[in-house]
């Protein structure tokens, strides 16, 4: 009987473990991508608050377009400052290598590097939207459990997700998601020296865009840990959204309506 | 238990002891989300998006003090203010008349007072009519746009050779950043037509003449409210641009401008190299005389010379194929996050070493109220209204720093040096966002070099600026 228990039982953690093999580390980041982000375009409404040193500090509000790109499966996005009102009405257009911001002030678009994308609050708009499993490729660390941003304990699959493409924003991201739901806990994003620049936890698991995804997440400033952002999804709605909207021409015609 | 047996279960152990401390380590991490943040955010409504997407307005009250010192070639009256205090308020807005239908604001209200404006006098009150425009989204994709628009061109920083309406367009800035050049200035009556498509876009624009040409204004007879389309509108003028998007963002221009009988030709290169660099170059040649001549028959035409007036200087009448150009590249660094911009800029029109010293030797024993002092002077002040360097060949490097040194600073600095002589024109601004609706800052502002040079014969040596801005 003894031996008879012990062999069901070694069956089905074999089992278990298969059924965990059968997923490949790059399979798991494309499922969890869907989580977040539908494949169909979208609009939604991102509001920032800023920490810094523990105290509310600014308030930012972003309106994002988003349209995954049918060859690369990249999500192409254009993002409007909202606010805060100095801010009201400038532009970036973040599509692969097209890397724009316009600001109404001066009337004109200037091109940006990657590196310069990183600056702003545009930043997080499209860190929330990347499709991971287009720009790196995943190798499973292992199985963890860690704690989600409400300290509830989550037995997660750690990945590690190499820059694959020179799109990539980061160099190397490192990535927690829960097993059997695929929901994206938490993400480490690294710089090409290695450096940790950003934390992130993803929270708050709620009807959106026809699914159950995040709706808000926290930023940790890596570098500066005392700056800190949480970004919540508002209205969320599918939209239209055609391809001349991502040509550089466009971005002074922009309407949010 | 066997030896391997001892090291197998110790290996265990030591791993599940790793792994336990790693995942220590990963829950201190939820230690760094600041106590406010740790409860979700209720979803915000979206009501102001929805009423005001693109408003901007703001009250700035601006302090400048300047430090004026004898240039080597007297200046005619009236001289550069040393103090003006003004407080202004900017407003931009858009209005949706319906789904294809919007109107467009943009402008600048000053109250104005200076050591060289009279109190109380109209000059103490202007205002700037930048933009008034009405767009109609005929098709999707393709705009007809009518009324004054602010029409710019260019991806170079220092200086913009394919930015066509720039010339006369620029009001009383608050900075001499071309940056925030760009943002003073009115826009031109005009027509214009867009088609944006999926591989590019094309534009066709007409600003008819509506006024009669005018002198160069100072800073001391500007109107109060007068669109002033003398700057903006004195002649016919044609802009045909097209771009198409060659794949991974590049997107080369092509321009043609026509005025006077003259067509201009540009273009506009901007490409990523790299995480950190984007290398640009923009070009603009035609038909043009030398900057002296066209200065002297524009004062000639519009004052404030004399229609007879014999020049002072050798002059090249003849108009040939005079290029200028733009070219450099911005290098964002890795932590901290500054972008730098270099860029060598060129205006084949512009002052050679020989123009400079027949300027100088012209202007050897003129004094203020002279005609030769005027006339000297009106060369200078012709390419400061025109947007374009004196001089044939200058270096423009820029700094920008979001977050320096502590959260919040903005530190902005730019060195235009004159490659000729050496001279220069460096400024440095902070600007520090106190909270969402309220940012402080202040800039200096320094002229440097020789006598006998480009920067250093001005009659301004120096300014220190502070400023409050309240947004709303």
């Amino acid at each position: 009987m003894r031996l008879t228990t012990r062999l069901v039982t070694c069956a089905l953690a074999l089992s278990l473990g298969s059924a965990a093999l059968a997923q490949t580390a790059q399979q798991i980041v494309v499922a969890t991508d869907q989580v977040r982000n539908p494949s169909k375009p979208f609009r939604s409404v991102l509001t920032l608050t800023e920490y810094v040193g523990g105290k509310e500090r600014d308030h930012d509000m972003l309106a994002v377009f988003s349209k995954e790109d049918p060859t690369t499966r990249q999500f192409r996005n254009l993002v409007q400052y909202v606010e805060p009102a100095r801010d009201a009405g400038k532009r970036v257009l973040l599509d692969g290598h097209s890397l724009w911001f316009y600001d109404p002030d001066s009337k004109v678009s200037v091109r940006i590097s990657a590196q310069q994308r990183l600056i702003g609050q545009a930043a997080i708009g499209d860190i929330l939207t990347v499709n991971l499993a287009a720009d790196y490729t995943a190798s499973l660390v292992g199985t963890e459990t860690i704690d989600d941003a409400a300290r509830q304990p989550r037995q997660c699959w750690h990945l590690d997700l190499k820059a694959a493409s020179d799109v990539a924003t980061y160099s190397r991201v490192e990535y927690w998601v829960e097993q059997g739901s695929f929901y994206p806990i938490k993400g480490k994003f690294y710089s090409d020296s290695g450096r940790l620049l950003k934390i992130l936890y993803l929270r708050n698991f709620a009807e959106r865009l026809g699914a159950v995804r995040p709706t808000e997440a926290v930023i940790i400033d890596a570098v500066d840990t005392s700056l800190a952002t949480t970004a919540t999804f508002g209205e969320s709605a599918y939209q239209d959204i055609p391809e001349a909207w991502f040509q550089r021409d466009y971005l002074p015609r922009l309407q949010t309506r | 238990m066997t030896a391997r047996g001892l090291i197998l279960a110790l290996g265990i152990a030591l791993s599940r002891v790793a792994l336990a401390d790693q995942k220590g380590d990963e829950n201190k991490d939820l230690d760094l989300i600041p106590p406010a943040a740790k409860a979700p955010s209720a979803p915000s409504a979206d009501a102001s998006i929805a009423a005001a997407p693109t408003r901007k307005i703001y009250l700035e009250n601006a302090t400048t003090q300047s430090w004026l010192r004898g240039g080597i070639v007297a200046v005619p009256p009236p001289p550069p203010s040393e103090w003006q205090e003004r407080l202004l308020l900017d407003v931009r807005d858009q209005w949706r008349l319906g789904p294809d239908v919007s109107l467009s604001y943009s402008g600048r209200l000053n109250a104005r007072a200076g050591d060289r404006l009279n109190f109380p006098s109209h000059e103490n009150v202007t205002n700037d009519l930048r933009e008034a425009y009405a767009s109609w989204e005929a098709h999707e994709g393709t705009f007809v746009d009518v009324g004054r628009i602010n029409l710019k061109s260019g991806v170079a920083l220092g200086f913009n050779p394919t930015d066509f309406f720039k010339t006369r367009a620029v009001v009383e800035p608050v900075s001499v950043d071309p940056v925030v050049l760009r943002e003073d200035r009115l826009g031109t009556l005009m027509l214009r037509a867009q088609r944006v498509w999926a591989g590019g876009s094309l534009t066709a624009a007409y600003a008819p003449a509506v006024a009669s040409g005018s002198p160069i204004y100072t800073d001391s007879n500007l109107h109060s409210f007068d669109p002033m389309f003398d700057r903006t509108n004195a002649q016919d003028r044609f802009l045909l641009k097209g771009s198409i998007d060659l794949g991974n963002g590049f997107t080369p221009e092509l321009l043609a401008y026509h005025d006077n009988g003259r067509t201009r030709w540009g273009a506009n290169l901007a490409e990523s190299i790299g995480q950190s660099v984007v290398a640009y170059v923009e070009w603009s040649g035609g038909p043009r005389a030398s900057l002296i001549d066209e200065a002297l028959r524009f004062g000639r035409a519009n004052g404030p010379l004399p229609p007879a007036a014999p020049g002072v200087l050798p002059d090249q009448a003849h108009q040939g194929l005079r290029n200028e150009l733009a070219a450099g590249a911005a290098y964002t660094t890795d932590q901290p996050k500054i972008t730098f911009n270099i860029e060598f800029n060129y205006n084949q029109a512009g002052f050679s070493g020989a123009d400079w010293n027949n300027w100088f030797q012209a202007g050897r024993n003129a004094t203020s109220r002279s005609p030769v002092a005027g006339q000297l002077w009106t060369l200078r002040n012709y390419a400061l209204d025109r947007q374009e360097p004196v001089s044939r060949s200058t270096a423009f490097l820029r700094a920008n720093w979001v977050d320096a040194f502590v959260p919040k600073l903005e530190l902005t600095g730019f060195v235009d040096t004159d490659l000729l002589d050496g001279s220069g024109r460096a400024q440095l601004t902070a600007d520090y966002y106190l909270s969402d609706r309220w940012t402080v800052g202040g800039l200096v502002l320094v002229d440097f070099g020789a006598r006998h040079s480009d920067f250093g014969s001005l009659p301004q040596a120096g300014s220190v600026l502070f400023k409050a801005v309240r947004y709303f």
